[in-house]
């Protein structure tokens, strides 16, 4: 892999996840209107000047529900990966840093976890306390411990073999000080990656569970939510099943193509291009 | 039987083998030397229609009278195995893993020949016993990785043999064996030549194997024929200063066959594809250089045990 | 032939302590699975009565249902019950449907595991056509398309696919009906029905196995025995589906276990798509009824199929490579 040049993935990727952030932060600010203004008499209106994707069912604007939706999924997808991301790769260094039965105990609970699909997690939380978008985050954050703990200790094993490790452990720094000064710094690579990849996934997750009635609840805006709404109305009204789904697709696509060219670009080993 | 005629394989501007002619009759045993990377098995490959798709192939292939485009996999398929067959030089990363031995040699008998598995088993028992294979019916069931390398390069000769080929290409077919497992499979190859009145195409750098095994002997050097002729002449008196080089201090390669001999060092060492020089290709590493030899091309010259491509012997040749 | 029995005995031995250890350990993640579950759905919340009836209830009733249900017992207790039951099929009695809830599964259950397994079956053909093909055209044409069908589709929630393909097929062309199931007795109008949600599952899930399909399949490529195979005039398909497939499906098994759990969760979301009476419709119908041990059993239930998937996976390991079969000690 010439470095030099960009890989296509990496650079569509970032144009996609540019512009999914930048609506989803623009729509904390601004909407062209209110997402959860009704207006009967204007319901179902196609493209115009006034509303540019047009009209729901009730008269809501699309644009504004897509935008308000987008900052929806994006803080969801943050928070949790953020959340599983972090306590993941913390369990992953003090596997790696611990051995024995520490690593142990950190990878047989991450195997136990793969039991669990994040939308069984989440059904089964949504069942004990009810369903909000806070239950999504904690699954989506569960599901990703075990990953984010396996990519931390394996890369970390790899660094503790260096030899500015040996040097930094014969200067008489304790375990935890070289984790944090050493190792984590070193295997940020990989995380990100990861990071980057998951987080695709985890936008892909909260549109399902909140079409299932599992996230978002209503009027907070949501894509999946509004998929689920427009199913009902398919004969009457296809097209407010289109949008939704796209911006799905972008932002899905966007930080999935991110992901697979940060990792040709850091790891040309992984690669897949070969 | 086949033919090469001027042919070139090359990567870019840079030539894996250059200008290559040579004929192959029914029966001969030709022995291919010259240090890696030299453009031996790019020769093989050629000849069995496999260059890469990365290389361009120029010049003319002549198989059984008729001409190959050099890359047409449609009109090579059906010579495979039947015309010519190859065994290669890693017998265990040459045969797949997953399969038994068994179905694995009789697998071109069942495709290509068309045999039951009652005939191909039978078939198989008998290429077993031709290519000295221990206790067959239990070999027949096994896997690659339970046999010994030996075992596994006969293994693969024997599917070489599955549809009587009428050659027989070994690219290095013992650099991986033991001393005396690859003195064995030496022999093996030239009594299957014998018996079978199959030509052979022996590609080597133990020169101590092709002195044993071959009649005729090509040495190249960075993708140049640059000396051929009878085996025992060419290495009883090489022209060459090359072939030299490699004959290195001893002569009598008569005494050390039968011995594994490695090459003797030549000083420098085979220069990449790209930083070959454009006239003589083992300019720079001669130790009978002459100035205008690194930029043009030497021609064939007869020798008194063939011929060989070196400035100095047609400058003495025009001399005397 | 006594010769030849004899190593065999030791394999097969062997492979049966393989077995035995591997199947050790499937039981005790099951227990853990089971562990947390219960945590999860009995423990966690507090007073599983009050969830079920509701912040408006009053005390008495939760009290009169704690003890019909025997929450007054301690957990711990209470765990080995659950589980005592479950290993003997006794799930307990669904509180909405009035019916024991083994009941409920067997009834539903069919459709669930017909659905995800048609579901990998498609899966697995698309990919490996899908992965193959873009591995024999590496870099050219063929190669590009593949790569970015399964960029997208890995991009596609599958419930959305789902309403594009009614939106298709169902409404604008009428071919097949929007969902609904006809039941199992009109064999035809049953599969007409599974068309759109199997092919919904599959789909995207086919595009994540032929990138790995694809990916494998090149690193076998450039193994000796491959060139062996063409030098022995096999066709360019033989020799991709007869010597580079059988060697580059470790990796894919891998996946497809994976994936297996993927479309059984996959299911749960394409039943409520598509309003197929499975386990996943029946596990959303019993949350809105607030049908707690009900839905105990049916998260159960899926973990334990998801579980079961990875164990196979891994038994297949050994049967798919004999390199492995002797090195199982």
């Amino acid at each position: 892999m010439n470095t030099r040049y960009l890989p296509a993935n990496l650079v569509i990727g970032a144009i996609l996840v540019v512009l999914t952030l930048g609506v989803a932060l623009l729509s904390v600010f601004w909407t062209p209107y209110d997402y959860t203004q009704l207006d009967i008499v204007h319901k179902f209106q196609g493209p115009s000047a006034a509303h540019w994707l047009g009209t729901d069912q009730l008269g809501r604007d699309l644009l504004s529900q897509l935008m308000a939706g987008a900052g929806n999924s994006m803080a969801v997808a943050v928070t949790a990966v953020v959340l599983g991301g972090s306590i993941g790769t913390a369990l992953g260094l003090l596997a790696s840093a611990y051995g024995g039965w520490v690593e142990d105990i950190v990878m047989r609970l991450s195997d136990l976890s793969f039991a669990f699909p994040a939308l069984l997690f989440a059904i089964m939380l949504a069942a004990a306390f009810g369903p909000s978008l806070p239950n999504v985050v904690v699954a989506i954050a569960f599901i990703n411990v075990p990953i984010f703990a396996r990519v931390a200790r394996a890369s970390a094993n790899q660094i503790w073999t260096r030899e500015y490790v040996f040097a930094a452990r014969a200067a008489g720094l304790g375990k935890f000080a070289i984790s944090r000064d050493h190792i984590l710094p070193n295997i940020a690579a990989p995380i990100i990656v990861q990071a980057t990849i998951e987080f695709a996934l985890a936008i892909l997750i909260e549109a399902a569970l909140s079409y299932l009635g599992l996230g978002a609840q209503p009027p907070s805006p949501s894509w999946g939510r509004m998929l689920s709404e427009a199913q009902t109305l398919m004969y009457l009204a296809p097209q407010l099943a289109i949008y939704p789904g796209l911006s799905i697709v972008v932002a899905v696509l966007g930080f999935g193509l991110l992901g697979d060219g940060l990792r040709d670009v850091t790891d040309p080993r992984l690669s897949r291009e070969r | 039987m086949i033919e090469l005629k001027n042919l070139s394989v090359t990567l870019g501007a840079a030539a894996a083998v250059r200008d290559a002619s040579l004929s192959i009759q029914a029966g001969d045993r030709l022995g291919v030397v010259g240090e890696s990377g030299c453009g031996k098995s790019m020769l093989a490959l050629s000849m069995m229609g496999m260059v890469p798709d990365a290389l361009a192939v120029s010049g003319q292939i002549t198989l059984n009278g008729t001409a190959m485009p050099p890359r047409d996999e449609t009109a090579w398929r059906p010579h495979r195995a039947r015309s010519m067959a190859m065994i290669f030089q890693e017998p265990m990363a040459a045969l797949n893993p997953l399969r038994r031995i068994g179905d694995t040699v009789m697998e071109p008998m069942r495709v290509h020949l068309g045999l039951s598995r009652e005939d191909a088993i039978k078939r198989t028992l008998d290429l077993f016993a031709e290519t000295g294979i221990r206790d067959p019916e239990l070999r027949l069931r096994q896997y690659p990785h339970q046999l010994s390398g030996g075992q596994r390069q006969r293994v693969l000769i024997a599917l070489a043999l599955a549809c009587d080929p009428a050659l027989l290409i070994a690219d290095e077919p013992t650099t991986a064996l033991d001393a005396n497992v690859s003195l064995r499979i030496t022999d093996l190859l030239v009594r299957l030549s014998r018996q079978r009145n199959m030509a052979l195409v022996l590609i080597s750098h133990d020169l101590g194997a092709v002195a044993r095994a071959t009649k005729d002997i090509l040495v190249m050097y960075g993708g140049d024929i640059v000396e051929r002729g009878p085996t025992a002449a060419v290495l009883a008196h090489p022209a060459h200063p090359y072939t030299k080089g490699l004959l290195g201090a001893r002569p009598r390669i008569e005494q050390a066959a039968g011995k594994r001999r490695h090459l003797p060092t030549i000083p420098g060492s085979v220069p990449g594809l790209f930083d070959l020089p454009k006239g003589c290709r083992f300019s720079g590493r001669c130790s009978v250089e002459m100035p205008h030899c690194a930029r043009s091309k030497p021609e064939n010259v007869n020798t008194e045990q063939g011929q060989a491509a070196c400035h100095q012997l047609k400058e003495g040749h025009n001399g005397g | 032939m006594r010769r030849e029995n004899l190593p065999q005995m030791h394999g097969a031995v062997r492979m049966g302590y393989f077995i035995f250890r591997r199947l050790v350990g499937f039981v005790l993640t099951l227990l853990a699975v089971s562990v947390v579950v219960f945590l999860a759905m009995n423990v966690l919340p507090g007073d599983p009565a009050l969830n079920i009836l509701g912040i408006e209830s009053s005390e008495d009733a939760r009290a009169a249902l704690r003890e019909q249900l025997g929450l007054d017992e301690p957990a711990v207790f209470r765990y080995f019950q659950w589980i005592f039951n479950a290993v003997q099929g006794d799930f307990g009695v669904s509180y909405s449907y009035g019916v024991p809830v083994s009941e409920l599964i067997v009834e539903r259950i069919p459709m669930t595991l017909s659905l995800a397994f048609s579901g990998m079956v498609l899966t697995t053909v698309v990919a490996l056509v899908m992965g193959i093909t873009a591995a024999s055209h590496h870099k050219k044409t063929g190669d590009w398309v593949v790569m970015l069908l399964s960029q997208l589709g890995v991009a596609i929630p599958a419930f959305w696919l789902s309403m594009l393909l009614v939106l298709l097929f169902a409404v604008k062309l009428r071919w097949l009906p929007p969902g609904g199931f006809a039941g199992w007795d009109d064999p035809l109008a049953a599969m007409r029905s599974l068309v759109l949600p199997t092919v919904s599952l599959a789909l995207v899930q086919s595009a994540v196995l032929a990138r790995v399909t694809r990916s494998s399949a090149l690193e076998v490529i450039r193994h000796d025995f491959v060139r062996t195979a063409r030098a022995s005039g096999f066709s360019r398909q033989r020799v991709l589906w007869r010597h580079v497939l059988p060697n580059a499906l470790i990796p894919i098994v891998t996946i497809v276990g994976l994936q297996f759990a993927a479309l059984v969760s996959g299911t749960i979301v394409i039943e409520n798509v598509f309003y197929l009476p499975g386990l996943g419709r029946l596990i959303f119908q019993s949350i809105s009824n607030r049908d707690l041990f009900t839905v105990q059993a049916l998260v159960m239930m899926f973990a334990v199929i998801v579980v079961s998937a990875n164990f196979l996976v891994d038994i297949a390991y050994v049967l798919i490579d004999p390199r492995l079969k002797a090195r199982t000690e």
